[in-house]
């Protein structure tokens, strides 16, 4: 403890942070509601939730990046307001996010003093005292990288390091942490552990957010719980166990909010995938779907769920292992085979991805099957008019006309359309990613229907999701992710939120 | 701390011989250097009027425009921004220039009023682009456009001659110090000092890599991202204005044709030079490398009489295979 801050009689009794009664509303959601969060110095607070459940609107609260509806934040006591990141660093909190800010052409030391240059008397920017005070920076938190090096050139886990020393550069005393192992090696998380906890005895409080149970037990302090925006808990580690602290985090919920028409008939194989693993991510899944069975695959982040989803329409490379639809063999990188056997992927990223977003809904509804519109060469609009016509007919696609831009569509009828553009191609298996990603409430009960009369015509279905209400509503059999590995199987009937979520945490 | 072209922002240590390395490898201003000792060497001796004092000065002096006005475009490009006007900047400034001087008998005078029509046009650009969020790239081009046909209304698609004569005029684009470097090398060359200097040395610099860089977290580092652009956008049409009073001098006159195809010639050389169209990455040496290299070769060419639709060609083919080699080795790193 530095001795100035010592002699400050206030920052013994009052937390370094501390946040009251903070409510974020976004469009149609409440993100956070009445939320607590004290932290303490020297201790490591881990924030725990499902996914959705408010962890990330918090910490960008903390970083400055969102204001706040409602509520108070004092550090040290003074009540202060965060306009901005730079603000937040000014008095004193660093949040280190998964999507690292750095500039990856400059080097590390030039990273540290990112926000303000050193300079002399002559204005001219001191590199040696910036060479100088990164390496004693990098001393300090015990983690040596080498200062010279260009910054996009390191690991993820030498770039944390680089933020986390630019938080010791500018004397934060809260150091925020989200999600901080998803792309680490064990080797590496260790020593990521060492460092926090040199910051804490550096006086620094840490948040620690994170979906791992045991890395919670292996380094907090103390566990907040937050779900469905709202905290739910806090505790110190030692008064939680395994079982207590998964219970917080699901609480029990009503379940079947989406009532299913179907029977269970399922019909012959259409999708097999046998061992199939990824370079980066996924390794050695097996599974097989069948005709008009929904599979549902649960993972929290990182899982592998978007990998999958890409793999196995053959979007992405394969390192081994093999995918078949109907009997016949599914190349990666071969999208054309697979359109034609009949796979398609409803994509996670609708605007990145999906949608043409200045064209009109019907461009982007028929591109998939232009080709079965076009005669000698040449597209026949009426045709395509009259089939775009009557899916937006059959799928209720909430539009003024066909000649609308999809931009202004709310995100359900865009999911529709982008739907609708595969059926119109012919489909037997549709992988569909988060399909209810930024999509409000009513909108999202109507995508289910779709998706199980979908299931009731004959498609297999293999949807990735990481919202449980949905994957125990729709899916006929449950498969979890974990880390890239397929951890577990069940079957709906035997499926429970805790079964699950313990998979998902394996 | 003296004004240094030496371009890592950090020094290798003696010590670090492995980090040096990788280093210079990386560096496109090593292979630059190299290929521009590479064309003088082959010309040289494939020429017996090339590698002379008087054809090397030569060089030197016609290279000086497209080195002046390359700065400011690789500081829009190192910005994340494109800025195809300058080959009517060039022609545009000169007619303030001439008038101002014929009407006052002053190049101060004339020279301020083209720096501030320099200075106008470098807003607009900037204000365009980096305020209300259009296109460089068009609101550029649509720049080039309005200035040509401005100065073809203005000058009646003909030269205003310079009445005055002012010896200090004339100086500027012909003089030789010494009677050997061409004065507008000279400034050229003190020019892309300072600005080395300030890309390299000074904050303002810096956070222009950074904003090319990753405009989102050079906002998120407290920089106004906006004003940053829109300053790079003035220097540019400064630093074009400066190229233009050098050719008004050496033409003796502001002619409504003068810079016609400029911009490409400086894109090229900038682009040759290692400057990313994404943004952040390159730096003036190497523009300025890139700059001398296509002089050069031109020059050579002439020299080796061959016709000025092959050097077109050649030169077309260098500047893609040279961003293509930095593209693939870039990949491979």
């Amino acid at each position: 403890m530095q001795p100035e801050l010592a002699a400050n009689r206030t920052t013994e009794i009052d937390p370094p942070l501390a946040l009251r009664g903070i409510s974020k509303r976004f469009p149609g959601v409440v993100a956070l509601e009445a939320v607590d969060l004290v932290l303490a110095r020297g201790k490591i607070h881990a924030l725990m939730g499902e996914n959705g459940a408010g962890k990330s609107t918090l910490i960008k609260i903390m970083a400055g990046v969102y204001g706040k509806d409602a509520g108070t934040i004092r550090i040290d006591g003074q009540y202060v307001t965060l306009r901005s990141p730079r603000d937040a660093l000014a008095q004193g909190i660093k949040v280190v996010f998964q999507e690292i800010a750095l500039i990856p052409e400059f080097t590390v030391a030039e990273n540290i003093f990112l926000e303000r240059h050193p300079v002399d008397r002559a204005g001219s920017i001191d590199w040696p005292r910036i060479r100088a005070d990164a390496a004693a920076l990098f001393a300090r938190i015990g983690f040596p990288v080498d200062t010279k090096a260009r910054t996009g050139d390191l690991p993820v886990s030498q770039q944390q390091m680089v933020e986390i020393a630019r938080a010791l550069a500018h004397e934060a005393r809260i150091v925020v942490m989200d999600e901080p192992t998803s792309s680490l090696t064990p080797t590496e998380v260790e020593l990521l552990f060492k460092v926090i906890r040199r910051l804490t005895g550096l006086g620094i409080a840490v948040v620690y957010v994170t979906h791992k149970l045991d890395e919670v037990f292996e380094i907090a302090d103390e566990v907040t719980v937050l779900r469905d925006g709202r905290h739910i808990s806090t505790r110190p580690i030692g008064e939680h166990t395994h079982d207590s602290l998964i219970q917080h985090m699901i609480g029990r919920r009503i379940e079947n909010l989406f009532p299913r028409s179907r029977s269970h008939a399922k019909g012959a194989v259409t999708l097999a995938v046998k061992n199939l693993s990824t370079k980066a991510k996924l390794h050695d899944v097996s599974f097989e779907a069948r005709a008009g069975e929904v599979l549902g695959f649960f993972g929290l982040m990182g899982a592998g769920r978007t990998e999958l989803a890409k793999a196995i329409v053959g979007y992405d490379p394969i390192s081994s292992g093999t995918i078949e639809v109907d009997g016949t063999p599914l190349k990666p990188h071969d999208t054309r085979t697979g359109v034609r056997l009949g796979i398609g992927l409803l994509t996670e990223d609708r605007k990145g991805e999906g949608l043409m977003l200045d064209l009109p809904v019907q461009q982007n509804m028929s591109l998939a099957a232009l080709g079965s519109f076009s005669r000698g060469g040449f597209v026949d609009e009426a045709s395509e008019r009259t089939a775009v016509q009557s899916f937006v007919d059959r799928f209720r696609v909430r539009t003024p006309s066909l000649a609308q831009l999809i931009k202004n569509l709310s995100g359900g009828n865009q999911q529709k359309v982008l739907l609708a553009r595969w059926l119109m191609r012919g489909l037997k298996v549709i992988v569909v990613d988060e399909p209810t990603r930024g999509i409000d409430v009513g909108a999202k009960s109507e995508i289910f229907a779709l998706l199980d009369r979908l299931a009731g015509d004959g498609l297999a279905i293999v949807m990735m999701t990481s919202e449980m209400p949905e994957l125990l509503g729709l899916a006929d059999r449950i498969a979890v992710l974990a880390e890239g590995r397929m951890t577990a199987m069940f079957d709906r009937d035997q499926a429970t939120q805790e079964a699950i979520l313990n998979a998902a945490i394996a | 701390m003296p004004p240094s072209l030496d371009v890592p922002a950090v020094a290798a240590a003696p010590s670090a011989v492995s980090t040096m390395l990788r280093g210079l490898f990386r560096r496109s201003e090593i292979a630059l250097l190299i290929s521009l000792l590479v064309v003088i060497a082959f010309f040289a001796l494939a020429s017996d009027t090339f590698f002379t004092t008087r054809n090397l000065a030569n060089v030197l002096g016609q290279s000086a425009l497209a080195l002046t006005a390359g700065i400011g475009v690789a500081i829009v490009f190192i910005s994340g921004e494109v800025d195809v006007s300058v080959g009517s900047i060039v022609a545009a400034v000169a007619i303030p220039l001439v008038t101002v001087m014929n009407a006052t008998g002053s190049l101060a005078l004339g020279m301020a009023s083209a720096l501030a029509l320099g200075f106008v046009v470098g807003s607009f650009n900037g204000y365009l682009a980096a305020y209300l969020g259009i296109n460089s790239l068009i609101v550029t081009l649509g720049t080039l456009f309005i200035l040509r046909g401005g100065v073809y209304l203005y000058t009646g698609q003909t030269a205003i001659p310079d009445d005055v004569m002012l010896e200090s005029f004339f100086q500027i684009g012909n003089g030789r110090l010494l009677g050997v470097i061409p004065y507008p090398a000279l400034i050229a060359f003190a020019l892309l000092v300072a600005f080395a200097y300030l890309m390299r040395h000074r904050p303002f610099g810096r956070q222009v890599y950074a904003t090319g860089g990753n405009p989102e977290v050079a906002r998120l580092a407290g920089y106004n991202v906006r004003r940053l652009k829109f300053t790079c956008f003035v220097i540019s049409g400064l630093l074009a204005t400066v190229a233009g009073i050098m050719l008004a001098s050496r033409l003796g006159s502001a002619v409504h044709v003068a810079g016609l195809g400029f911009e490409f010639q400086v894109v090229a050389a900038v682009v040759l030079g290692g400057i990313s169209l994404a943004g952040g990455r390159g730096s003036l040496l190497g523009m300025a490398l890139g700059v001398l290299i296509l002089s050069f070769l031109s020059n050579g060419l002439g020299m080796l009489d061959l016709a000025t639709e092959w050097q077109l060609v050649i030169t077309g083919g260098i500047i893609i295979a040279a961003v293509a080699f930095d593209e693939l080795k870039r990949r491979r790193i």
